[in-house]
């Protein structure tokens, strides 16, 4: 009789358990309606690709020497560089340069490695074609410059979550000129060169050598 | 409604009566009754219909926007005003699209099948009042038609995850079936207290016996357990979140749809939106007062020193009647929506156990307590 009590107890304390968390997770999905969308309404809106966003990869003809190097770096050698050696000025002649951004990863070593930097990263990172062959890109179209984001009228740029004020989650509406969380690297830059610049002033001041093992 | 009696009645109760109206002008232009009550037969029908369609559409459209709200988005924006139209337009693209019958499929049973969803789901609106006379038929078994009527449903499902011819459809089908039998007991039970303490099945009667006191008079007070399992097992004959193993798309793609396109996969959509529409005005009419104001409307017309037999009146009163009818049952189904962001969806075994070691235990203790009530108190209880 007690045990079938005690099953009776603990079947109901279970199913006052069940009604607490449901009504807890019930709060919590309530709760959500007053929330602002976070999402990018993706045509009208974008977010601002970071500085080092590693998009079309845009080149430069004119500084290319042919060199070869961003096919040896490159994990697929994808790069085809088109060249002819001139018998008469024994310099290699370029003729035709292209990359494939169907087959490209984006790693970045190319651009990484190029002598002359004929080779960058664009922000650039709406490939689509109805047609692959027509992502292989020749030195006309990696030379064209993207569109960016911040200028292009019919987009609102949106700032992504790490360039946002510090406590700030959403990119809407957020008022202009706010800085974000956290120093530029320009700032530290800075910060770190007034401070050895004042190191360096003492050192001429007090002459010693303490003072400047102590800065670094 | 359609009973003559309804002359007598219309002269005693308060409120207005369309038919009543509507056959005496025919018959003042030289229409014979018959005649008239021919013509006025499929005025409320269509009616019904239209407004059973419209209620899918403002439920599909509310359910994609407050899916898009609990997930921090925005939802269908750019079909009409804040997408209003979207539903429409699925609707339309599902108008167009082939029909498609897989080749070893049973094509009679394949056809039959989403027929006999929607039908039964569409019947059962006759038994919904939204005001006094404003009911298709005020039937005497009332309440117990739908439930009747639900039962045809899991037929249609079994039959078209059968006739598919395909393992996740037959899987969808029976556990559609295996649910839908498993929670039509506890549904039919904690219905059977409300019946119990009203003392009629007539959807009018259960809806009149809560009006004397307005909010404080409502089953749900009465009667809160039941009316959770009732609540419960609604989701789970709609086949709502928490309970909608039978097209779980992880498992089983979707379940007895998996086959269907276009306009018989339309049906099933059609037939799911408006059993959820029904299942909330139900509830809401068994135990949340109905077509009734939080205050009666009576008392208010007293004290404002008007009769409730003026037109003006009568007219404000059926207004509010409907609006509060779609006003609690729109309520439910954005609970309905919420549970389905909050809750997992159970395991078979899992519901299985619910509705037959929980829900149908507890239920029948709710049916015993109301039965003991009613004999102890019988003024508060509609002895």
């Amino acid at each position: 009789m007690l045990g079938f009590l005690k099953k009776v107890a603990d079947y109901s304390k279970d199913a006052i358990g069940a009604a607490k968390y449901l009504s807890q997770g019930l709060s919590v999905t309530f709760d959500h309606m007053r929330r602002r969308p976070i999402t990018v309404q993706y045509p009208y809106e974008k977010l601002i690709p970071s500085e080092r966003y590693r998009g079309r990869i845009h080149y430069e003809f004119d500084k290319c020497i042919a060199c070869e190097v961003c096919v040896r770096v490159c994990p697929i050698n994808l790069p085809v560089v088109d060249w002819v050696m001139n018998k008469e000025t024994k310099k290699k002649e370029l003729r035709n340069y292209s990359i494939d951004f169907g087959v490209c990863i984006f790693c970045g070593n190319c651009v990484e490695y190029c002598p002359t930097n004929c080779l960058s990263m664009t922000e650039e990172y709406e490939l689509a074609s109805f047609d692959r062959h027509s992502l292989n890109y020749d030195n006309v179209a990696l030379g064209r410059l993207p569109t960016s984001v911040t200028t292009d009228p019919s987009v609102k740029p949106l700032r992504e979550l790490a360039y946002l004020p510090q406590g700030v989650m959403d990119p809407h509406d957020l008022p202009r000129n706010q800085k974000r969380a956290g120093s530029l690297p320009s700032e530290l830059l800075d910060a770190i060169s007034t401070k050895s610049s004042q190191s360096d002033n003492e050192e001429m001041v007090d002459n010693s050598d303490n003072d400047n093992q102590k800065s670094i | 409604m359609t009973s003559p009696g309804t002359v007598q009645q219309a002269v005693i109760s308060p409120g207005i009566n369309l038919e009543l109206s509507f056959n005496q002008a025919l018959q003042g232009l030289g229409v014979p009754p018959d005649l008239a009550h021919i013509l006025w037969l499929p005025l409320p029908m269509l009616l019904v219909l239209v407004a059973a369609v419209i209620g899918v559409l403002v439920t599909v459209w509310l359910e994609r926007k407050v899916s898009a709200a609990a997930q921090q988005r925005i939802g269908p924006e750019y079909a009409g005003a804040l997408g209003v139209l979207q539903p429409m337009a699925d609707g339309l693209k599902l108008l167009v699209k082939e029909d498609v019958i897989p080749a070893r499929a049973d094509e009679l049973l394949f056809t039959l099948g989403p027929v006999l969803v929607l039908i039964p789901v569409i019947l059962s609106w006759l038994i919904v009042p939204f005001g006094q006379h404003l009911l298709i038929s005020n039937v005497g078994i009332g309440i117990f038609l739908w439930i009747a009527l639900s039962s045809i449903q899991p037929i249609g499902l079994l039959m078209s995850g059968y006739a598919s011819n395909n393992k996740y459809s037959l899987l969808g089908g029976l556990r559609a079936a295996a649910q839908s039998i498993s929670y039509e007991i506890p549904l039919a039970l904690s219905v059977l207290a409300i019946v119990m303490m009203s003392n009629s099945l007539s959807t009018i009667d259960i809806v009149e016996q809560q009006n004397s006191a307005g909010l404080l008079s409502w089953n749900i007070w009465r009667q809160p357990v039941g009316f959770l399992i009732f609540w419960i097992c609604a989701l789970a004959e709609c086949e709502r979140l928490p309970f909608d193993l039978p097209e779980a798309e992880e498992e089983l793609v979707a379940g007895y749809q998996t086959e269907y396109a276009g306009m018989k996969f339309a049906l099933f959509y059609l037939g799911s939106y408006i059993n959820l529409v029904l299942s909330a005005l139900l509830v809401s009419v068994l135990y949340l007062g109905g077509w009734g104001f939080p205050i009666p409307v009576e008392w208010i017309a007293n004290l404002l020193g008007q009769s409730t037999q003026e037109p003006l009146v009568q007219v404000i009163t059926g207004s509010v009647g409907i609006v509060m009818t779609i006003l609690k049952a729109y309520l439910l189904v954005f609970l309905a929506i919420l549970l389905r962001w909050t809750t997992p969806r159970v395991r078979i075994d899992q519901l299985l156990d619910l509705g037959w070691k929980f829900l149908l235990p507890i239920s029948l203790v709710n049916l015993l307590v109301t039965a003991s009530l009613k004999l102890a108190f019988p003024i508060a209880f509609g002895g």
